[in-house]
């Protein structure tokens, strides 16, 4: 019973630190694949005010893509523009966030035209970067929603220029976006690079460049690589630009810990209780290696091995159920939460499927742990069972 | 030559507030090669003598001498070592370990004894279930075994290292009148063979009458001793 319990510890720790790390990567891949991209190059100045997305912090992008594309470690590169904008159908305003994209550059670097539930992803031009002034735009789902509008029908954007006056564009729905990030279907817009510099009165200027590396473990080594390289702007990793998603991750982890701590105390005690019920029924056992002349320590000694084996055993399967449960299925199938997302307000995700990662560092550690922890819950009752009198153990029967 | 000696020794236990004598004044000594049997009623203070003299409690008043060491000067550790080095137990429910085979079960003394090599303790144990007439039953379990087996092993666990002294408290009392008989008599065969001293408590007539001693006890203290 105490090996099931703690192999049935530890499985619940494998699968728990798989969903753990699973989302985490999800909630990665959604920022990457939609927001950030590997790296992110701003004007100088521009991260530390980012909520406002000033426009007056701009730089021009040939001066920066072209040395990019030529680096072997850079799989694509976009220039982008973000700003605030108003939508309006003339009754009702709502806020929103608009993105400004050279529709083919950006296909490669983000997910955005596979995200195109309905309708057509924005039209750019294949030779020349960001030419296209298409005046049409994509909407996210749920902001298209709360307009009630489809694809055809026209909205206002209003958006404050460079140099703080407003302009008015009525754009024509041409695509709806439904992605897997939430905030993006929620608030965003798109409309073609061109339509923003003219609009907004930026000339050749974005707000950022962003870049998708063959390697996504080379981010740092890429920053250092390029650090100071560009006057005028400045080169963060995806992490720094993400980093409230990575204090929430860090968090995370810490809450993973307590929920692992608690798991394993709950196991240590149960374990001990276990151990401690068996040196009882084992009085006169105890009584009789006593007799034979067994020393206390020896008996300690006895009992705190006999946990440590159920230890090792019951981890062994605990990690071996952990391994196949999270290969075979967590990892292929996860969880299904679909029925649920919306009353949680989708939690930054459309997809309520939930997939487990595989984690091989955690096995040795869960093993070496649950080995750990069953020897010391094995003091107390060893102690117990060596301060049994000989002869009070062996009047039991 | 006396193995085990107790001279005016006490035992009192505290039952809640009541101060209980168990044992009092015994003077008694018994001599290497005795076979004998300690008989009284219930509540006599049998399994308290036996108790003392196998180091496994120590006396309140009085002393008890194995090999002319005063066991009250002795930590519980050091009482484990002289039960270790010169006492064996055969125990009425025979206390076998149950997840051990016979051979298992009759080595753990040697191992605890620290003084052989397998090869040397395979020799001494399967020498000894010969001996007590089970030496074809050496890869079975407690479970495998009738209690007259059991006891058996139980007699060749407590003889294997050579003790000084055999005790054995109501050796008979879980068996049959026919298997007891034989349990009996093979302990008559290990004391006159090997010289092993044997201390049996008892109220079992037939145990009475294969001793050589009879020690009669009531109230905690000797009534008779006849040889």
């Amino acid at each position: 019973m105490t090996l099931s319990a703690l192999a049935v510890a530890i499985l619940f720790l494998i699968i728990f630190d798989s969903y753990f790390k699973g989302l985490n990567l999800k909630t990665f891949e959604k920022i990457i694949d939609y927001e950030t991209a590997h790296i992110k190059i701003y004007a100088q100045g521009y991260k530390e005010d980012i909520d406002n997305l000033p426009l007056e912090k701009t730089f021009d992008p040939l001066k920066i893509i072209p040395i990019l594309k030529n680096d072997p470690e850079v799989k694509s590169v976009t220039p982008r523009i973000s700003f605030r904008c108003t939508l309006s159908n003339g009754i009702d305003q709502l806020p929103a966030v608009g993105l400004a994209v050279d529709p083919v550059q950006d296909e490669n670097v983000f997910t955005m035209k596979s995200s195109i539930s309905q309708g057509e992803y924005l039209m750019g031009s294949s030779t020349e970067l960001g030419a296209s002034t298409e005046e049409a735009m994509a909407i996210g789902a749920d902001l298209a929603q709360d307009f009630n509008a489809g694809i055809g029908d026209t909205l206002t954007v209003l958006a404050r220029t460079k140099y703080s006056t407003f302009q008015a564009l009525d754009l024509k729905i041409k695509g709806i976006i439904k992605s897997d990030d939430y905030t993006i279907d929620a608030n965003s817009i798109l409309i073609t690079l061109a339509l923003a510099q003219k609009a907004l009165d930026l000339g050749k200027g974005v707000t950022e460049v962003d870049v998708r590396l063959k390697d996504p473990e080379r981010i740092d080594l890429f920053k250092k690589k390029y650090f100071g390289r560009f006057p005028g702007s400045e080169i963060w990793t995806w992490k720094e630009v993400a980093e409230d998603v990575m204090a929430h991750s860090r968090s995370h982890d810490r809450g993973k810990n307590i929920v692992f701590f608690c798991i394993l105390i709950i196991a240590l005690v149960g374990i001990s209780n276990t151990i401690l019920i068996a040196a009882f029924e084992r009085t006169r056992e105890i009584g009789m290696l006593a007799a034979m002349g067994m020393k206390r320590g020896q008996i300690v000694g006895l009992f705190i091995l006999e946990g440590t084996m159920i230890g090792m055993v019951g981890s062994a399967l605990g990690c071996l159920a952990g391994f196949l449960l999270v290969v075979f299925w967590t990892t292929r199938f996860g969880f299904d939460l679909s029925f649920a997302m919306k009353s949680w307000g989708y939690i930054g995700f459309r997809s309520g499927v939930f997939l487990g990662a595989w984690n091989p560092e955690l096995i040795p550690e869960v093993f070496i742990f649950g080995v750990v922890v069953s020897a010391l819950s094995s003091i107390y009752p060893a102690w117990v069972a060596s301060r049994m009198e000989p002869t009070e153990a062996l009047r039991k029967y | 030559m006396s193995v085990v000696k107790m001279e005016n020794a006490e035992k009192h236990y505290k039952v809640g507030k009541v101060d209980v004598p168990a044992l009092r004044g015994i003077n008694l000594s018994i001599e290497k090669g005795d076979l004998a049997a300690i008989a009284g009623p219930s509540g006599s203070g049998k399994t308290t003598m036996l108790n003392l003299f196998g180091c496994l409690d120590k006396p309140t008043g009085g002393k008890v001498f194995i090999e002319d060491h005063d066991v009250v000067t002795l930590s519980p550790d050091q009482l484990a070592e002289v039960r270790n080095q010169h006492i064996g137990f055969i125990f009425q429910s025979f206390n076998l370990i149950p997840v051990l085979t016979a051979f298992e079960n009759v080595e753990f003394p040697l191992i605890l004894l620290k003084k052989d090599g397998p090869n040397a303790r395979r020799k001494k144990v399967m020498n000894m279930l010969a001996e007590v007439g089970i030496a074809e039953l050496a890869n079975r379990k407690p479970s495998e075994m009738s209690g007259g087996q059991q006891q058996r092993v139980a007699i060749a666990r407590a003889l294997v290292k050579s003790p000084d002294y055999v005790l054995a408290d109501e050796p008979t009392a879980n068996i049959d009148t026919k298997t007891g008989h034989e349990i009996l008599h093979l302990m008559e065969e290990m004391n006159q063979k090997m010289g092993t001293t044997f201390i049996f408590s008892t109220h079992d007539p037939q145990v009475m009458e294969h001793a050589r001693r009879l020690i009669k006890i009531r109230d905690g203290q000797v009534e008779s001793d006849e040889r």
